[in-house]
């Protein structure tokens, strides 16, 4: 009887790996279950306090900046005349370089119907310099506005923009609300 | 020795292959293969042009029942009888709305848009698009209860394009004008709406229909309807009568309609019509046998987007300004027997002094009013006051507490009346030293993009936002 309850050795082995896996697993799990229900903080812009100043484009660590633009398709008006596609004193509404306000050519028009365009963001060539988003917000409804994208964001301890901004537009947000997008947030705030 | 040269032999000969290599690398290597070149016609925009939709214009009419009170007084078109913005009736209006808010007389909803009324003696005439019938309606109000008396229009197709009507009907005691959002003009008979004559100044003129549609307020000139129609001729002046063409301009340095309004003006001993298109200014005669003909045009001031009026003021100098960051103009007219010419005097951006993106600026004790564009710096969308002898110099601003959009704002009974974006009016007390604010209330629940110009006569104030009119009784 006492031998039955002798483990031998290859049995105390098999026992502690079993062990060791189920703690390993339910350690990942513990962490999955939390990474899922907590709620890290993220930097983020308060469109409705940026000046378009241009320090997202020059602040950011990483290179392009991880600023892009965004846009609010509910908001805009699809106008022909777009103040954030066109450069003041443009010659001609078309799609010619020298009309257009973006540097990188980052902004893709496209003809609805008479007399409505569409303005697509091409996220790989914008580089967060905000000259649409004033441009927009100067002359339009404002629904070109930057947002911190966080796929690119490395999300530093102390964000370099948030240190110079001008508006202070910059701060921390929960990672489970990342976006402050126009038209939704708008409605948020309003609520 | 002879293995060492042959060594370097093989050195120098390899080098020179890399260094070769290298160099048509170099030759062929593109840093911009990976650029495109942005073209016209990307965009894959349409062609444009006229619509090929045949209006007939005045061709609808419907009369409701209803009566109105005859009143005295009337604001019969874009800035009022004397195109100052400046009301000189007698009648005392509030300095404030008293506890009890604002007398709001009566509302009525409109199609989106930015139209302006006239009042024409207890009526109130403004066009409006109803998108449900598809039609540009010229409609008749009662001013004292907003009951609705009839409508002339006729069926046009409208897309909403940040609102349709934007422009006043010009009222007489015997006819009403109006341009509706694709530059069709009507002219109907004032007391009942009987249809005279219209004008398909795209399809005739071959006008193109500015962005966002029409908004040149039509005048009335006397006997004559003048119109900036762009296109084929710069101007035309229309016997109102029989609609038949009086003089037309011609247009040979290809200008087009902008927003703005004709301005009649007299300097030099010359009553002129001065008109700021895209493409120029010009100053073309108002009477006498050249009526018609262009007295001086100057190209300096070309902007692509023109909503406010020039400004003409009594020594000669015009101030033009514009939106969408063209900023403004001074330029001094100067008269030499029968010839003109032109002098620009100052020209800036409008982060650099007065500058309006879309109402005409108010000239009074021979200062400007005007507020500034949301590009103007960091008074941006202030009530501004400036000298015209230096328009970059500010006299006095409302301050950064005191922001109104776009708002309309006229003066009435020595105060102004100044309406913001969002329906709120202002009542302030003019003043050439600063800003003296004596109340302000919403008169416009929820009010949206409130842009339309003010009208007032016999003390009731109509005013509207993008898609509610209201009449507020401002009478003491």
């Amino acid at each position: 009887m006492d031998n039955d309850k002798v483990k031998s050795r290859r049995e105390f082995l098999q026992s502690g790996v079993r062990l060791s896996l189920a703690l390993a697993l339910g350690g990942i799990g513990g962490l999955a279950v939390s990474r899922l229900t907590g709620d890290d903080y993220v930097w983020q812009i308060d469109p409705f306090k940026c000046t378009q100043c241009g320090r997202c484009a020059t602040e950011c660590v990483m290179s392009p900046s991880a600023v892009k633009c965004i846009h609010a398709y509910d908001l805009c008006g699809y106008c022909d005349l777009c103040g954030g596609y066109f450069k003041p004193g443009y010659n001609a509404l078309s799609t010619a370089g020298e009309n257009q306000l973006c540097p990188t050519a980052a902004i893709e028009r496209k003809f609805i119907e008479e007399p409505y365009f569409e303005y697509v963001i091409n996220e790989e060539l914008c580089i967060g310099c905000a000259k649409c988003v004033k441009g927009c917000t100067s002359f339009g409804n404002g629904s070109l506005h930057l947002q911190i994208v966080h796929s690119l964001c490395v999300n530093c301890n102390e964000c370099s923009i948030a240190r110079v901004c001008p508006s202070e537009a910059i701060s921390r947000v929960k990672a489970s609300q990342a976006y402050r997008i126009k038209g939704g947030f708008t409605q948020e705030s309003a609520g | 020795m002879e293995k060492r040269r042959t060594l370097n032999n093989v050195v120098v000969i390899s080098a020179g292959i890399v260094g070769l290599l290298f160099l048509l690398w170099w030759l062929w290597a593109d840093p911009t293969r990976d650029l495109a070149v942005s073209l016209p016609g990307a965009d894959n925009r349409g062609g444009g042009g006229a619509s090929g939709e045949e209006v007939k214009i005045g061709s609808l009419f419907q009369a409701f029942s209803g009566t109105h009170a005859a009143l005295t007084e009337t604001w019969p078109r874009f800035r009022g009888a004397d195109f100052d913005n400046i009301s000189k009736s007698p009648v005392s209006l509030k300095d404030q709305f008293g506890s009890e808010g604002p007398q709001v007389l009566w509302s009525v909803e409109l199609g989106e848009g930015h139209s302006g009324a006239a009042i024409y003696k207890g009526l109130v005439y403004l066009l409006d698009y109803d998108e449900a019938e598809r039609a540009d309606y010229l409609r008749c109000f009662s001013l004292l209860d907003g009951k609705e008396l009839w409508r002339r229009g006729y069926q046009v197709s409208i897309k909403r394009n940040h609102g349709m009507s934007r422009t006043i009907p010009a009222v007489t005691d015997e006819y009403i004008l109006t341009i509706g959002p694709r530059c069709h003009v009507m002219c109907v008979d004032r007391a009942t709406g009987d249809f005279r004559w219209g004008i398909d100044v795209e399809k005739e003129y071959q006008s193109e229909v500015p962005l966002w549609y029409t908004g040149q307020c039509p005048l009335i000139d006397g006997n004559l309807a003048v119109i900036a129609t762009g296109g084929n001729a710069l101007m035309i002046g229309v016997d109102l009568a029989t609609g038949q063409k009086v003089w037309e301009t011609p247009n040979p340095n290809g200008w087009k309609m902008s927003h703005s309004s004709v301005i009649p003006y007299t300097f030099g001993g010359r009553k002129m019509y001065v008109y700021c298109a895209v493409g120029g200014i010009v100053g073309i005669a108002a009477d006498g046998p050249d009526a018609g003909k262009v007295l001086w045009e100057s190209a300096a001031w070309n902007r692509s987007v023109i909503a406010p009026s020039p400004v003409c003021m009594p020594d000669g100098k015009i101030f033009l300004t514009a939106g969408y960051g063209a900023g403004s103009m001074m330029i001094q007219l100067k008269a030499a027997g029968d010839t003109f010419a032109v002098e620009v005097l100052k020209e800036y951006a409008p982060r650099d002094g007065l500058a309006c993106e879309q109402q005409t600026p108010l000239y009074w004790q021979g200062h400007l009013f005007g507020i500034l564009p949301k590009d103007g710096g960091t008074m941006r969308n202030q009530l501004v006051c400036y000298h015209p002898s230096d328009v970059t110099r500010v006299v006095w601003s409302s301050g950064p507490n005191k922001r109104f959009g776009l708002g309309p704002f006229f003066m009435a009974d020595n105060k102004i009346f100044l309406l913001n974006d969002d329906g709120t009016l202002y009542i302030l007390r003019p003043s050439v030293k600063g800003y003296e604010e004596l109340d302000h209330a919403q008169v416009v629940p929820d009010g949206q993009d409130a842009w339309a110009p003010l009208a007032i006569a016999d003390g009731y104030l109509v005013l509207r936002d993008a898609k509610t009119m209201v009449c507020i009784n401002l009478r003491k």
